[in-house]
């Protein structure tokens, strides 16, 4: 007992490390697969705060470029009503408009803070786009403000199809560069073409079927290959993203009660 | 030492870390972390264990910033293992060191090595815990690189101006 005592006295700044690192890697692990704490992320009260003022400070150099943002985005709205109003497709989906606190571009997981939260209703899992297209999925809610998995993140997948045949594939990014994200499963009996348009596919209950994604910027298929590679310019532009809109499917609950009733 | 100067140029550093050099778009391969000067500056009469417990609240603290909990964390503990032996490697003349870890007592060749060989360290292992794959080792060297230059000199200017 006593020689066991030595050497846990004698190693003890060692088992004080290796408790540490083990803490951290476990915070790592759990963060990776079960994003979930708003308070010890960008989601924390005092770190969006701070953000957002810094956002307030810098939004006075962009003021023109808000004032046209806003104004395209005002013309787009009115159309989209325009067009609900002539089809009333009874579907369940509402826009709620936040503004980006902070955003990451170059990094191989970037995030996304908006200025909405629990308090506005949202939810982890619902979609995020603005007036261009998408621009990502919520992953972590705060009471004020939440985090949102950008498509420019190397974690995110998201079904998408071609405008012109409604074929499927799956959106990703490769981490190199926040203009372009490739567009995977795509079959080499297809026939794709440079300035194709990619829209989300409506698969999922996130987004509604048909938002803008981007345009095939170039296809390959090497000897042999059963897939294409596809290189896809985005329509978000997001190192320049100051709003967006939240999509809310009042239908979502109740589609993953469904779904999970089925397994 | 007196804590509260050190409390006090650890909220000036985080300040400049998270509202400058966070926000910084350069090449995208520069993301120094200069918030590792607080840690490296500490006092080495600090105990071994507690330094390294300080280490993990100060990685925690940055984790919270950038969304990447663990990842800072599990850098700072290493950083704060590693450094007093370190010490005891790369500095020679133990009597003039007391209490503080600065150019006036190690001199300007040894706290090079110090600063580089710890900044080096903590930046690499930041970056590949954040990217958590082999497939993007080229990129993650590339960033320990440019981001641990900027940090480094970052650092011995800050000990430069101080003790001139």
């Amino acid at each position: 007992m006593q020689t066991l005592l030595k050497i846990l006295l004698r190693y003890s700044n060692f088992l004080v490390f290796i408790a540490l690192e083990v803490a951290a890697f476990l915070l790592l692990s759990w963060n990776n697969v079960y994003p979930r704490s708003s308070m010890l992320s960008t989601a924390n009260e005092v770190v969006a705060w701070q953000y957002a003022q810094v956002n307030e400070i810098r939004s006075y150099f962009h003021l023109r470029q808000i004032n046209e943002q806003l104004a395209n985005e005002n013309a787009a709205l009115h159309n989209q009503l325009a067009t609900l109003d002539s089809m009333q497709t009874g579907e369940s989906f509402h826009y709620l408009p936040a503004k980006a606190v902070q955003m990451t571009t170059n990094r191989l997981h970037n995030y996304l803070t908006i200025n909405r939260g629990s308090k506005d209703g949202i939810q982890r899992g619902q979609g995020v786009r603005n007036e261009d297209g998408v621009v990502g999925i919520v992953r972590t809610v705060g009471t004020h403000y939440s985090v949102v998995l950008p498509i420019i993140n190397t974690h995110t997948n998201l079904s998408c199809r071609f405008a012109k045949n409604d074929y499927i594939g799956t959106l990703q990014w490769n981490g190199k560069d926040s203009r372009f994200a490739q567009l995977a499963d795509v079959a080499a009996h297809m026939v794709v073409n440079e300035g194709d348009t990619i829209v989300t596919s409506g698969l999922s209950p996130v987004f509604p079927e048909g938002i803008p994604v981007g345009i095939v910027e170039s296809s390959t298929l090497k000897e042999g290959d059963s897939y294409y590679t596809i290189r896809v310019r985005l329509n978000t532009n997001f190192k320049r993203l100051k709003y967006v809109e939240i999509v809310q499917n009042a239908a979502l609950n109740e589609l993953e009660e469904l779904q999970n009733g089925l397994d | 030492m007196d804590w509260t100067k050190q409390l006090i140029r650890y909220i000036v550093v985080m300040l400049l870390q998270v509202l400058l050099f966070n926000q910084l778009q350069l090449w995208g391969a520069c993301h120094p972390y200069i918030y590792v000067l607080c840690l490296l500056m500490m006092p080495i009469t600090l105990s071994h264990s507690a330094s390294m417990l300080i280490g993990a609240i100060v990685g925690l603290i940055m984790d919270v910033f950038c969304n990447s909990l663990g990842v800072h964390m599990a850098a700072c503990i290493l950083l704060m293992f590693i450094r007093p032996y370190l010490i005891g490697l790369i500095v020679n003349d133990k009597d003039r060191l007391n209490e503080q870890i600065s150019l006036r007592a190690i001199g300007m060749e040894a706290l090079i090595k110090y600063v580089v060989i710890l900044v080096l360290i903590h930046h690499l292992a930041v970056f590949m815990l954040a990217a958590w794959s082999w497939q993007h080792f080229g990129f993650v060297l590339l960033e320990t690189v440019v981001s641990s230059m900027i940090t480094i000199s970052i650092i011995i200017g800050y000990n430069a101006l101080k003790y001139k």
